[in-house]
C-alpha cells in the first residue's frame, strides 16, 4: 500500500494512503502529472485542521463505487444524508464551511455534496430570520425591497391549507 | 438610466452554471457574448455589488460570518439542494446576496400548477420594474395543469421568456397557433416541446418551431392532426439535434418526412409513429439503417407496414440499440418479419405484437432467443399461438415482468402454469382466454418454483374468462400481497352486488350493456374485495363449525366427559404409552 505525504498551507506534513488521497481528483491529477516522486504534495489552500477532517472523510469512503451520472441526478434532489456523514458533519459552522471550500477546492464531489446538503438542511423550514440568526447575516434590504421580493415571488408561498388532509 | 432590475444581471449569470445540466450545449451557445457582457455590466448590479463588499473589500473580511465566505457557485450548491419553493424563497428574504443568487433556481421552473400561481408568474414576468428580470431566468415552463383554462391571452406574458428550454403545453387545448408561435418566436434555447393535443395547431406552428429551435431534442405533437408533411419536412432539416419524436395520430404524415428525419437528424433516439397510417415499408427500413443507435421504435396502427419493412434490413446489420419495438396491429406483419426482427435486434426488451394477428408459434420460437433481454411481451390477439410455444417462451425468456395474451383462445391452464413460474412477472393478461380455469388462477397465486416466496404480481386481468369463480380469486387475493388490479369484467360469478360494491366505475363512455359486465378491482378496491371475500370465507366456517356444534351438541359433552376420563385414565398409566390421544386442554 503506497503512501504520500500532503503538506497543508500552515506547514504541516500528512502522510496519506495513496487511495485515499485520490478521492480528491486535484490531488489524483498532480499524482498522474508528477509521477512517483515521493515528494511532498502542498495542498496551499487547506490548513491541518480541516486536511485531516478531509483525509478521516475520504478514508471512511474509500470503498464507495464510484457515482455514474444519473445517480448524481437523483442525489441531487434529495437532502438525504448518510448517518455516519451526519455525524461527521456536527462541526461548527467554521469547520463546516472550511469543509466545503476545501472539498470544492480539492475536487471531492461526494464531500461537497454532502457538506451542501448539510447546509440546505439547516436551512430547509426556517424564515428568513431563523435563517439570519442561524448563519449571522446581516439583512441589508430596505423595507421596500423585502415587501417587493414577497410580492413579485408569492406563487412560491407556502400554501399550508392545500396540503392538510381534507377533514371531511 | 440603468434599470432598477439590473441586479438580476448577476444573478441570472450565476444560475446558469446550475442549470448546466439541462443545457449542456450552453458554451455553444451563440449569443453568450451578449449573455457575458451583460453580466459583467456590474456598474449598477445589487447582485455584484454585494458579492464585492463581502469578498473582496479587506476591511470588511473580519467582520464575515464564516458562511460569507462561501463564493456565489458554492452558494447556489446550497440553494440547489433544497426543495421546495417556499424555503428558496425564505433564502431569497435573507439578503441581498442571497436574492441575486437563488432567485436563478426559484425561478429555473415556476410552478404553474393552479390558476393563482400563474397569475402571480405571470404578473412578476410581464411587471415592468420588477427587482430581476424574471423572465430570462425561467428555463422550464409548464402549463399543463391549467388544461383548457388556458388561452393565447394567458401565454401572453410568456412571450418575454426567451431562455425557456423546456415548454409543456400538454392539453391546453385552447392555445392556438398564435399563442404557441408567440411563445417560440426569438427563442433560441429550446430543447423539448410538448404540444400533444392542441388540436387546432397546424403547420404555422411547426414552421415556427424551425425557425426558432435549432437545439430542440425533444418534440411531442400528439394529436395535432392538422400538421401535414409539408412543415415537418422543414422541422426535420433545421432541428437536426432532434432525439425523440413523437408524430402520434398525425394522420398526414407520410414517408417523405419520415425519411427525411432519417436522413437528417441523425441523434434520434425514440420515435413513436402511433396511427400515421400512411408510412409505409421502405422509411422503417430507412429509419433502422440510418438511426445504428435508435432506442425505440414504435409503429402501432401503421397498418400499411408489412415484412418487406424488415425483410429489406441489409443481412449484416445488428440493431444493437433497439430496446423497444411495438408493431399493435400492424397485421401484415408476419412470422418472417418477427424472426428477422428478432435476428437483428438482439438485446429488445419491450415487443408489442398484439394484433399482428397472421402470427403463429414460428413467431414465438423466434422471440424465444432474445432470452433474458425480453422483459415485455404483448401477444394479445395473436390466436394462433398455442401452449407449446408459450411454454418455450417461458422457459428461455424467464426474465419477462409483463406479458399479454388476450385472446389467445388456444391457451389452456398448461401456459398458464408455466407463466406462473415466471419470478419477475409483474402484469398478466388473459382476456378473454376463455380455456382457462381455477387452476391457472391458484398456479398464479402459488408459483411452484424456487424463486419468490411471495407473489410478485401487481396488475392481473381476467376479464372473461369465464370459467374462474370465487375459489380462485380468493386464494390469488391472499397469496398476491402487491396487487393493485384486477379485471374481472363478464365473469358471472363475479356480477353479484355484494362483489361489484368494491369494483370501480366503469368509463363514461360505457353503453349499458358495458356496465352491466364490468368489473374492475384497482388500489383501495383489491383491498377490500379480499376483506370481504376473507370475511365471507370466515363467516362460512363459523357456519359450517357452528352447524357441526349444535347438531353434535348433546352428544359432544358426552364425548368430551369420556375424554377427560380417558386421559385421566392415561396420566395414570402413564407409562402404557398412550400416544394417540390430543394433548389435553389447559384449564
Amino acid at each position: 500500500m503506497t503512501s504520500i505525504i500532503l503538506t497543508s498551507s500552515d506547514g504541516v506534513d500528512l502522510t496519506v494512503e495513496r487511495t485515499v488521497a485520490e478521492r480528491s481528483v486535484l490531488i489524483k491529477n498532480m499524482l498522474e502529472d508528477l509521477g512517483d516522486s515521493g515528494e511532498a504534495i502542498p495542498i496551499p489552500n487547506v490548513n491541518e485542521a480541516v486536511l485531516k477532517k478531509v483525509i478521516e472523510w475520504c478514508d471512511h469512503h474509500k470503498n464507495d463505487p464510484p457515482t455514474v451520472g444519473d445517480e448524481d441526478d437523483n442525489r441531487r434532489k434529495t437532502t438525504d444524508i448518510d448517518e455516519w456523514d451526519q455525524k461527521f458533519m456536527q462541526v461548527d459552522q467554521e469547520m463546516l464551511f472550511e469543509i466545503i471550500l476545501a472539498a470544492n477546492y480539492l475536487d471531492i464531489k461526494a464531500l461537497l455534496d454532502v457538506g451542501c446538503k448539510t447546509v440546505a438542511n439547516m436551512i430547509k423550514g426556517k424564515s428568513p430570520e431563523e435563517i439570519r440568526k442561524t448563519f449571522n447575516i446581516q439583512n441589508d434590504f430596505t423595507p421596500e425591497e423585502e415587501d417587493q421580493i414577497r410580492r413579485e415571488n408569492e406563487w412560491a408561498e407556502e400554501y399550508v391549507f392545500s396540503f392538510l388532509p381534507c377533514p371531511y | 438610466m440603468p434599470r432598477p432590475r439590473s441586479s438580476a444581471r448577476f444573478s441570472s449569470e450565476a444560475p446558469s452554471e446550475t442549470s448546466s445540466s439541462t443545457s449542456p450545449e450552453r458554451a455553444a451557445d451563440d449569443d453568450t457574448d451578449f449573455f457575458m457582457a451583460q453580466a459583467n455590466d456590474s456598474q449598477s448590479s445589487v447582485g455584484v455589488a454585494n458579492f464585492r463588499d463581502l469578498h473582496v473589500l479587506p476591511e470588511r473580511t473580519v467582520a464575515l460570518p464564516p458562511i460569507g465566505r462561501l463564493p456565489p457557485e458554492l452558494l447556489i450548491g446550497v440553494f440547489s439542494k433544497l426543495t421546495t419553493p417556499s424555503d428558496m424563497l425564505k433564502c431569497m428574504l435573507v439578503c441581498r446576496s442571497w436574492a441575486a443568487n437563488c432567485v436563478g433556481i426559484l425561478w429555473h421552473r415556476p410552478s404553474c400548477n393552479n390558476w393563482d400561481n400563474l397569475k402571480s408568474v405571470a404578473s412578476s414576468v410581464a411587471k415592468p420594474d420588477s427587482l430581476f428580470f424574471y423572465a430570462d431566468l425561467i428555463k422550464r415552463l409548464n402549463l399543463s395543469a391549467l388544461m383548457e383554462d388556458v388561452s393565447d391571452g394567458t401565454v401572453v406574458p410568456f412571450t418575454q421568456c426567451k431562455r425557456v428550454e423546456r415548454l409543456t403545453l400538454t392539453n391546453c387545448s385552447k392555445l392556438t397557433d398564435k399563442g404557441v408561435s408567440d411563445l417560440l418566436d426569438g427563442n433560441r434555447h429550446l430543447q423539448a416541446l410538448d404540444v400533444s393535443d392542441l388540436r387546432s395547431l397546424t403547420d404555422h406552428t411547426m414552421y415556427a418551431v424551425s425557425r426558432n429551435c435549432p437545439r430542440l431534442q425533444g418534440l411531442n405533437i400528439t394529436g395535432c392532426a392538422h400538421v401535414t408533411d409539408d412543415s415537418l419536412l422543414v422541422v426535420s432539416q433545421n432541428c437536426r439535434q432532434i432525439k425523440r419524436l413523437k408524430l402520434n395520430g398525425i394522420s398526414h404524415v407520410t414517408d417523405r418526412s419520415i425519411m427525411s428525419f432519417a436522413e437528417n437528424c441523425p441523434a434520434l433516439l425514440e420515435i413513436d409513429l402511433h396511427e400515421c397510417r400512411l408510412v409505409t415499408g421502405p422509411s422503417i427500413t430507412l429509419l433502422m439503417t440510418t438511426l445504428r443507435n435508435l432506442r425505440e421504435l414504435r409503429l402501432a396502427h401503421c397498418s400499411e407496414i408489412n415484412d418487406s419493412a424488415f425483410l429489406s434490413l441489409p443481412r449484416h446489420l445488428i440493431f444493437d440499440s433497439l430496446r423497444i419495438l411495438d408493431l399493435t396491429a400492424c397485421e401484415n406483419v408476419k412470422d418472417d418479419a418477427v424472426e428477422r426482427i428478432v435476428g437483428a435486434a438482439p438485446r429488445l426488451r419491450n415487443l408489442v405484437l398484439a394484433k399482428c394477428r397472421f402470427i403463429t408459434d414460428r413467431s414465438v420460437l423466434a422471440i424465444c432467443k432474445l432470452g433474458k433481454n425480453l422483459h415485455y411481451v404483448h401477444l394479445g390477439h395473436c390466436s394462433n399461438i398455442t401452449d407449446s410455444a408459450v411454454m418455450h417462451l417461458i422457459k428461455s425468456c424467464n426474465r419477462i415482468r409483463y406479458i399479454d395474451l388476450a385472446c389467445c383462445n388456444r391457451l389452456t391452464d398448461t401456459s398458464v402454469q408455466q407463466l406462473a413460474t415466471l419470478p419477475k412477472l409483474r402484469r398478466i393478461g388473459l382476456v378473454k382466454c376463455q380455456s382457462i380455469t381455477n387452476k391457472s388462477i391458484v398456479a398464479l397465486a402459488r408459483p411452484k418454483s424456487n424463486y419468490p416466496v411471495t407473489s410478485s404480481l401487481e396488475r392481473v386481468h381476467l376479464s372473461y374468462c369465464t370459467q374462474l369463480n370465487e375459489e380462485g380469486i380468493f386464494t390469488l387475493l391472499n397469496h398476491c400481497p402487491r396487487l393493485t388490479h384486477l379485471s374481472l369484467t363478464g365473469i358471472n360469478a363475479f356480477l353479484r352486488p355484494d362483489l361489484t360494491a368494491f369494483c370501480r366505475d366503469a368509463p363514461p363512455e360505457f353503453t349499458q350493456q358495458q356496465r352491466d359486465v364490468f368489473c374492475v378491482f384497482s388500489g383501495e378496491g383489491v383491498s377490500r374485495l379480499r376483506n370481504h371475500l376473507n370475511h365471507l370465507s370466515h363467516m362460512r366456517q363459523q357456519e359450517s363449525s357452528e352447524a357441526t356444534m349444535y347438531d353434535d351438541d348433546e352428544e359432544l359433552d358426552e364425548d368430551e366427559g369420556q375424554m377427560t376420563g380417558l386421559m385421566h385414565a392415561t396420566a395414570i398409566n402413564d407409562d402404557d404409552g398412550y400416544i394417540d390421544v390430543p394433548p389435553p386442554s389447559q384449564d
